[in-house]
């Protein structure tokens, strides 16, 4: 047989049921599946950065910094699964020359760009002024003018003007989280659009989408948080650890009742759809929805986090020491990522594992190497870690760093 | 005018003539004339050299063949369906010969049996019917027979008729031992023929007692097989030898 068919029969005889021909191999892959998981990271950890600029949520305020950067590390990265996907990267310009405002996915051009330059980019250029300022004159070399360019050449430091600074900063972040709203909100609308997919077409998909980015979001900055104190041998804020875990499981708890209430809707309603979903749910993606998205990434951190952190009342319902509560909220969150990417895996590949006959369901085959492989998504997912890091080093998020610069 | 705000103007504003800029030189100029596309598109498709000829360049010369395939039921596929495009053999009828699928494997894209196509489309299953024949020796591709519903056995269970005919049971016909509705040649799925479902029912002829010619084999259903219905162990299409 002509090798290259080899994976296709592969395929084919784990095809159950009636299927069309043209269903059997999956068109949306693994980097389909990062594309929503990493875009939700960026919406997640921006509206956690809105609730100590908005909402005056003092304990979280060490996260606000390393939010913003987390946020703009993770968007850059965001179309690049998509480029990756769709091939011809030298073409993807065009949606910005010739809009067509009757096509969602042609929009998003637009979505992400209002959200990299108006929204994140300038609140992190306002809320970074200051310092930029005060660095660049206590340095020497290339740290020195890329902090001078950075600012753009705005050196007034003066009562008024940085008073202005908060100001924009302020109204840029209100306008930032129906702008984070719509970014993570449009994923799920194209989702949720589609028609003909019985799994996918629902109104409630951009909400739940929405809450499993802020749920995900907060998640990744409480894992970075933990982590940076570890690295740079500071003390855990346990006061903002435990407000971190607090507000996870208040997330937690929204987008699982969401969950459970798109769940019960569907069964309730029981459209024709319901055999082939309920047959697949409890074949082809038994593991990654009922054992890793909903009791390993949903019900177990959810309990941890409900019997360690105070999020109902000043202590937890177990009284466990700083320590453990930090192991809790470290391992909570590393299941919660696990969970959310299995949500997106669930989403995006359950989406294409039934056939529109309703009467069979294939498998999808992942590949290793290539461009769509498995190997290309990883990278992409460590891509981001990387370019936080040049801008940690770059703009330090730390409140200590930017107190010992003012007061020198 | 604050500081901020006229520098973040220059930036926007570099960036936006640099968008003003791109769309001014870089969109083809025909560009949403007519839809959202480059209207141009449609002259330098419209360039292209015309590969097929048309169903009525055929008539004018194939006419006896045209009227026969126009009655028919493949009216609706047209000539350089199967022919493939016309348009330079219209033009130069002797030196371009168009070719005509005489292989297996042509019919069978359409025929060849396939859940997915609609209840009452003519299909066969291109392994066992008549293997090796091409279609044309019995179908006429110009005017193919109304399909009906098989008269044999054989139509659709090629296999096992063609095992069948050279083994002891030959002579047997299908419906002495599988109980067939007359439903089954309509709808195959949904109505089954039966299987024997006794060790009495082989016994007629291989029993012990049995009033057959002796040359049958014979076995003592007491004790031979226990509990086994026959053909779970022999196949009943061509069994063994003695």
């Amino acid at each position: 047989m002509d090798p290259q068919l080899q994976p296709l029969m592969d395929v084919l005889q784990q095809v159950k049921g009636y299927i069309y021909p043209n269903e059997i191999e999956l068109q949306w892959g693994l980097l389909v599946v990062v594309y929503p998981y990493v875009t939700g990271l960026v919406a997640g950890a921006f509206i956690l950065a809105s609730l100590e600029r908005v909402f005056n949520v003092r304990e979280v305020q060490p996260t606000y910094r390393l939010s913003l950067l987390t946020a703009l590390a993770f968007l850059i990265v965001a179309p690049l699964p998509l480029l990756a996907h769709l091939g011809h990267p030298g073409r993807a310009f065009e949606i910005f020359l010739t809009p067509n405002l009757n096509s969602a996915m042609a929009m998003f051009g637009f979505i992400y760009a209002w959200y990299l330059m108006v929204v994140l980019l300038l609140e992190i250029w306002f809320d970074y002024r200051k310092d930029l300022i005060q660095w660049a004159a206590g340095e020497t070399g290339l740290r020195r003018f890329l902090h001078r360019a950075l600012t753009l050449g705005a050196t007034d430091l003066s009562e008024r003007s940085l008073s202005f600074d908060r100001g924009a900063g302020k109204l840029i972040t209100l306008i930032g989280i129906p702008s984070a709203f719509l970014l993570h909100g449009y994923v799920g609308f194209i989702f949720g659009s589609v028609k003909a997919n019985p799994w996918w077409s629902s109104v409630l998909i951009p909400i739940v989408f929405l809450f499993s980015a802020i749920v995900s979001g907060i998640a990744l900055i409480l894992l970075l948080f933990l982590f940076s104190s570890l690295v740079r041998g500071k003390d855990v804020d346990m006061a903002c650890a435990d407000k971190l875990a607090s507000f996870l499981l208040y997330a937690l708890i929204v987008d699982f009742s969401l969950e459970m209430l798109d769940f019960i809707h569907r069964l309730y309603e029981a459209e024709e759809s319901i055999k082939i979903l309920s047959q697949m749910i409890s074949s082809r993606l038994f593991l990654s929805l009922v054992v890793l998205q909903v009791l390993v990434g949903t019900v177990l951190p959810m309990l941890s986090l409900f019997l360690v952190s105070p999020a109902f009342r000043s202590r937890g319902l177990l009284a466990a020491p700083a320590e453990l509560r930090r192991l809790v909220y470290f391992s909570a969150a590393v299941l919660i990522q696990i969970g959310i990417f299995s949500t997106r895996w669930n989403v995006v590949i359950g989406g294409q594992l039934f056939s529109k006959s309703l009467r069979g369901l294939t498998v999808y085959k992942m590949e290793l190497l290539g461009i769509e492989g498995f190997f290309m998504s990883a990278l992409l997912l460590l891509l981001p870690f990387l370019i936080l890091y040049l801008l940690v080093v770059l703009l330090p998020p730390w409140p200590d760093r930017e107190a010992r610069v003012a007061d020198g | 005018m604050r500081q901020q705000i006229s520098r973040l103007s220059i930036v926007f504003g570099v960036l936006l003539l640099a968008l003003v800029l791109a769309r001014h030189f870089l969109i083809p100029k025909s560009f949403g004339k007519i839809g959202h596309y480059r209207a141009a598109a449609v002259d330098a498709i419209a360039a292209r050299k015309i590969k097929y000829a048309g169903h009525q360049a055929c008539a004018s010369c194939h006419e006896e063949i045209v009227k026969l395939h126009d009655d028919r039921r493949h009216r609706n596929v047209a000539c350089e369906v199967c022919h493939g495009p016309a348009a330079a053999h219209v033009e130069a009828p002797t030196e371009i010969r168009l070719p005509a699928p005489k292989q297996r494997g042509y019919c069978p894209l359409c025929h060849g049996y396939d859940p997915s196509r609609p209840t009452g489309f003519p299909q066969i299953d291109p392994v066992s019917h008549n293997p090796l024949k091409p279609c044309i020796t019995c179908h006429n591709p110009h005017a193919p027979e109304t399909p009906h519903t098989p008269e044999e056995c054989s139509a659709c269970h090629g296999e096992i008729a063609r095992t069948k005919a050279v083994s002891h049971h030959a002579l047997l016909p299908c419906t002495g031992c599988h109980e067939t509705q007359k439903q089954h040649k309509i709808t195959p799925q949904l109505s089954r023929p039966s299987k024997p479902a006794s060790r009495a029912f082989c016994g007629q002829c291989h029993g012990v007692d049995a009033s057959s010619p002796k040359e049958i084999p014979r076995v003592d259903l007491a004790t031979h097989g226990e509990r086994y219905v026959c053909w779970q162990c022999h196949y009943p299409h061509f069994p063994e030898l003695k």
